[in-house]
């Protein structure tokens, strides 16, 4: 191989000082010139490398390789490369990473490849430290994910089962009752009655319960409670509501006023369980000495029904979340009692009508539940 | 599946034969540029670009398909069937040489004869056998294609530099050549480096040519002896070559030795 042709001193002088490493090598990587510049920084003297080294000769194992399967068939074909980061290895063993440029060029027949090199080692630590932090983010989306779908499935499996439960305890309920009924039908004592009767309100109210619970179980699997919509007499039907309602709260006092009358398009069974359940959330946390009365209202596009109760308002910042299953007021005396599916309820059966709830808590004012149902099918 | 989309295939030339030309590990088609041209005047030629490469369709690229490379030899069984009209012979450089050779495995009646440029069958030294590299070299490899994640892209793009002497190519070759997705040129570069088909050897009984070169860090001289020893019909070609692509920087030594074969078995 031929040595490359001296340069002036001045020209060698001026590449010496340059900011980065140059060499020039033959086309096939023999190191021709170097300057001052690369041997300060990889700890060879141009005698070692001149003639003495192939550029590829200076890279790791792993950047030899790439050498071959990228960077010179690039060099061969678009005659140039840039930006590309190997690590060199200093002649006392450790890497030193260089992002390098190269092009290639003939001059008197021979092919010639000029190579400028920059120690990339700031540049280097930080995208190191950028891909360490994507693959971090991309196990903990991982993980999220799995996570989210694992605790999906869990709420799924769990609502399915009130459903499954409720529906099977509805069977042994059916038998205490018809059972109770018969008894209470024969030869019993006065005492006996009495007890009979403690049997069957508290049946009826484990059959309301597990009503709720299914119709918990179905607005939440998506399906939305079931309403079958038909003209009925609303005034009528909240009448007698009240009534029933008046003997199950026996103690205490439940009024009824009415606005306005015609024929609405509800499901009168639906419309009695919500009025059982916004008085019996009155009765609960209302104040006892105040009655609770109960409002329906029959407009010309819409008819309301609502529910008051004075006593201690329910605090402000609770008032958003009552309608959600599972959350309870601030009342914790009677917190025994229910298992905040009333109020749910009551939305969802608002819900499937068209119309919607909402509600009002003051000191001056006290409590009112309204929901509103548009009249006819809209 | 569009076979032409998903491969980039490119045919071209006229003759009698069929010159099938399967790039590496590293850039695509173009690697065939300085040899294609010629052959293209004697012979059909079919180019096309090995799945997740060059200009091949990244999105068919299945990680479990090309875990190995029977996935690449079922590709280019499916490329003979639809582009080729007979027995073609397959040019393969590097690891296409043993995905030519797993093709020719399975369906021999499509193939007439096997040039392989810097082949190897196994690149990690084991026991007696001489692959050329340490686990750790490997390892070192994939570490080194981690490190440049940040650069590949549009990396080593003439956009930078140009073309100088080739002024042409600038415009074309812009933003192809080359360019892989990171992570698919992490897997493939496992893919190859870690495969071991010497087992496969000895049931290639095409023709073969061996195109070795004499200064290959990647398919060492020992190796190419290896394979000229345990294939049962081969012939082995020594080529004065810095590297490991003589059909880039000694293509007329190529093309003298390939004709030379191609010329004694009468293709």
């Amino acid at each position: 191989m031929s040595a490359a042709k001296p340069l002036s001193p001045e020209t060698q002088s001026a590449l010496d000082l340059a900011a980065c490493g140059l060499l020039q090598t033959d086309g096939d990587g023999r190191v021709l010139r170097v300057n001052r510049t690369f041997c300060n920084w990889t700890g060879f003297e141009p005698q070692d490398l001149i003639g003495q080294r192939k550029f590829q000769d200076l890279l790791t194992m792993g950047g030899r390789i790439f050498h071959q399967t990228h960077w010179a068939p690039l060099l061969q074909i678009q005659g140039s490369v840039s930006e590309v980061k190997l690590e060199i290895v200093h002649r006392d063993g450790r890497s030193i990473p260089m992002v390098m440029n190269a092009q290639r060029h003939t001059a008197a027949g021979a092919v010639v490849h000029e190579i400028a090199a920059f120690v990339a080692r700031d540049r280097d630590k930080y995208e190191r430290e950028l891909v360490e932090s994507r693959k971090r983010l991309e196990a903990l989306v991982a993980e999220a994910t799995r996570l989210q779908a694992e605790a999906k499935d869990r709420a799924v499996f769990a609502e399915q089962m009130v459903g499954i439960v409720s529906h099977d305890l509805r069977n042994p309920l059916s038998t205490i009752q018809m059972s109770t009924a018969v008894l209470s039908r024969g030869d019993a004592t006065p005492n006996q009655q009495r007890i009979l009767g403690r049997i069957a309100r508290a049946t009826e109210r484990a059959g309301r319960l597990i009503g709720d619970l299914l119709d918990f179980t179905q607005a939440r699997l998506g399906k939305g409670i079931a309403v079958s919509p038909k003209p009925i007499d609303l005034q009528a039907v909240i009448a007698d509501a009240v009534d029933e309602l008046a003997q199950a709260f026996s103690g205490r006092r439940l009024r009824h006023v009415r606005e306005g009358e015609g024929s609405c398009n509800a499901d009168a069974d639906r419309l009695v369980q919500l009025v059982g359940n916004l008085v019996a959330n009155a009765m609960t946390y209302g104040t006892p000495d105040a009655p609770v009365t109960v409002l329906s209202t029959v407009g010309e596009s819409t008819f309301t029904i609502a529910v008051h109760n004075e006593g201690t308002p329910i605090a402000q910042d609770v008032l958003p979340d009552l309608f959600t299953p599972m959350t309870r007021g601030a009342n914790e005396a009677n917190a025994g009692r229910s298992v905040g599916l009333g109020l749910f309820i009551v939305g969802e059966i608002a819900k499937a009508h068209g119309g919607r709830v909402s509600v009002t808590s003051t000191v001056e004012a006290g409590t009112v539940f309204s929901a509103v149902f548009p009249r006819h099918d809209a | 599946m569009d076979i032409k989309r998903r491969n980039n295939v490119r045919v071209g030339g006229s003759g009698n034969a069929t010159l099938l030309f399967v790039h590496g590990f590293g850039c695509d088609q173009n690697m065939w540029r300085l040899l294609e041209p010629d052959y293209s005047k004697r012979y059909k030629t079919i180019l096309f670009d090995l799945v997740g490469s060059g200009g091949s369709d990244l999105a068919a690229y299945d990680r479990d398909k090309y875990g190995t490379l029977q996935g690449y030899a079922d590709d280019a069984i499916e490329i003979i069937d639809q582009f080729a009209n007979g027995p073609v012979i397959f040019v393969g450089h590097s690891v296409s040489s043993m995905i030519g050779m797993l093709a020719n495995i399975k369906a021999p009646e499509k193939f007439a004869a096997q040039v392989m440029v810097g082949p190897s069958p196994c690149y990690i030294n084991e026991g007696d056998y001489f692959g050329g590299f340490e686990r750790k070299d490997i390892e070192g490899l994939l570490e080194t294609l981690e490190s440049n994640y940040l650069g590949w892209a549009s990396t080593m793009a003439p956009a930078i530099m140009g073309a100088p002497d080739q002024p042409e190519l600038g415009v074309e070759l812009t933003n192809s050549f080359c360019r892989t997705d990171p992570e698919i040129a992490k897997h493939f570069a496992r893919v190859t480096f870690m495969s071991d088909h010497r087992a496969d050897l000895p049931r290639l009984t095409a023709p073969t040519l061996l195109l070795q070169c004499d200064e290959d860090i990647i398919a060492p001289i020992e190796v190419g002896e290896y394979m000229h020893k345990v294939l049962p019909n081969s012939k082995l070609a020594i080529i004065k070559n810095v590297g490991h692509c003589p059909h880039l920087s000694s293509p007329s030594a190529s093309t003298d030795a390939i004709d030379t074969f191609l010329a004694t078995e009468g293709l």
